[in-house]
């Protein structure tokens, strides 16, 4: 039981990453102006982004679609 | 704010801030190393054994007085500067609880046949029993709540997630210290050796508790005056202008979501919402700097005049008329509109 959560762990963490990876480097700035041109904060939101993965794609295309494809 | 985001929005407050609490850390663990067998008679401990109780018990003790910070900046206004930058406070102390997790898992675990986590989740399972009950899963779940937290405090997150989702994710940090004083009490409590947590941690604990109450209580005193309050019609006497200090303001409730915060600038008075458009925080705690409104959380700051933050910021508050009779200050509830001006009510300063 043990080695099953380290391994969901493991995964949701891998994937978390992912997912992060690809929002702040492609996503960020469509859904937050203040992010536009500002780089150095990035590495930072990638423990909450590898954390909080399927809130953040949630809300990613949540925002996406409110900004009605003006970026 | 609504410039572009930066790492950490420093400046001399945050930096002397941070220095402090690092030096301090610093100085708390070398102590305990220190002293650690005068803490413990007649048991000689390795070094392993003292150097991840000194970062538990540091991590506890900051996690306390993290929890004790904002009641006591309600109760007595000398602790706002501490309430200042509480966000590194916290960042720093999952820092400083990660340590302590390090070193157990190294200690206890590092040889351990099987993956380290799973001989972690897997070596105590008498869930049935009080003494020895797995302990080390309650101090799991709390570093994991730090961890969520401290990776969710840049201000990108509170954007992001919506204020009021954000607040309620950071209220966990209850359930984290809940977490943290079970596993306490559980494990470093029923090792007999270890006598001063006997004392600091029920201390610690009830003094987190009794200054959410004393907190609550004045609060509650506040919602009773302000219900008097919005019983009169119109315009609400507040009290005499020469009672609010150069800097400062009072704090007037208007409902239980609604205050207004009365500042003094010099011999000049004006009122503006009292809840800071960051992250709510109570800005009648804060004090003019530079001529602006500056809030004691994290140092948002508005024009007294207009509820406008100063350019290149476009962040706004509702801003109230005020009118003197026979001496006193009297306001008007009603709101207006964000960032419009008002004259300011000319009183005179407290001799």
């Amino acid at each position: 039981m043990a080695a099953i959560i380290v391994t969901a762990c493991e995964v949701w963490l891998a994937i978390g990453l992912t997912v992060g990876l690809w929002f702040i480097l492609a996503g960020i700035e469509r859904i937050d102006p203040a992010a536009r041109g500002a780089y150095a904060f990035r590495p930072l939101l990638l423990p909450g982004l590898a954390l909080l993965w399927p809130f953040v794609v949630w809300r990613w295309r949540q925002l996406a679609r409110s900004s009605g494809g003006r970026c | 704010m609504s410039v572009a985001y930066t790492p950490v929005g420093w400046n001399a407050n945050k930096i002397f801030y941070d220095v402090a609490l690092g030096l301090a850390v610093a100085a708390y663990l070398w102590i305990f190393m220190a002293v650690a067998e005068g803490m413990a008679p007649g048991a000689r401990f390795d070094d392993a054994t003292i150097e991840m109780r000194a970062y538990g018990s540091c991590a506890f003790l900051m996690l306390s007085a993290i929890l004790c910070i904002g009641p006591l900046a309600r109760l007595d206004t000398r602790f706002l500067p501490v309430l200042y930058n509480r966000r590194h406070f916290g960042v720093m102390t999952c820092f400083v609880a990660i340590m302590h997790a390090r070193h157990v898992i190294a200690w206890y675990f590092a040889f351990s046949p099987v993956d380290p986590y799973v001989a972690l989740l897997s070596s105590n399972t008498s869930f049935a029993r009080l003494a020895g009950f797995p302990f080390e899963l309650l101090g799991v779940a709390a570093l994991l709540v730090l961890t969520l937290l401290a990776a969710t405090s840049h201000d990108f997150w509170l954007n992001f997630l919506t204020p009021p989702r954000w607040k309620a994710l950071h209220m966990s940090i209850y359930a984290a210290y809940a977490c943290v004083v079970a596993h306490v009490s559980l494990g470093a409590l029923l090792t007999p050796q270890w006598q001063a947590m006997h004392v600091v941690m029920p201390a610690c604990a009830l003094t987190v508790v009794a200054l959410h109450l004393a907190a609550a209580a004045r609060q509650a005193r506040l919602d009773r005056t302000a219900t008097m309050a919005n019983e009169a019609v119109g315009w609400i006497d507040v009290g005499e202008a020469s009672g609010i200090a150069d800097g400062r303001a009072i704090i007037v409730p208007l409902s239980d979501a609604e205050s207004v915060a009365i500042f003094r600038n010099g011999d000049a008075l004006g009122a503006i919402a009292n809840a800071c458009r960051h992250q709510n925080g109570p800005l009648g705690e804060g004090r003019i700097i530079d001529g602006c409104v500056t809030c004691p959380w994290h140092g948002f700051q508005y024009r007294l005049e207009d509820g406008c933050a100063p350019p290149p910021y476009t962040e706004k508050l509702a801003t109230y008329n005020l009118r003197s009779a026979n001496g006193w200050i009297q306001l008007d509830p009603r709101p207006n509109p964000p960032g419009t001006r008002v004259e300011p009510l000319h009183a005179p300063a407290r001799p």
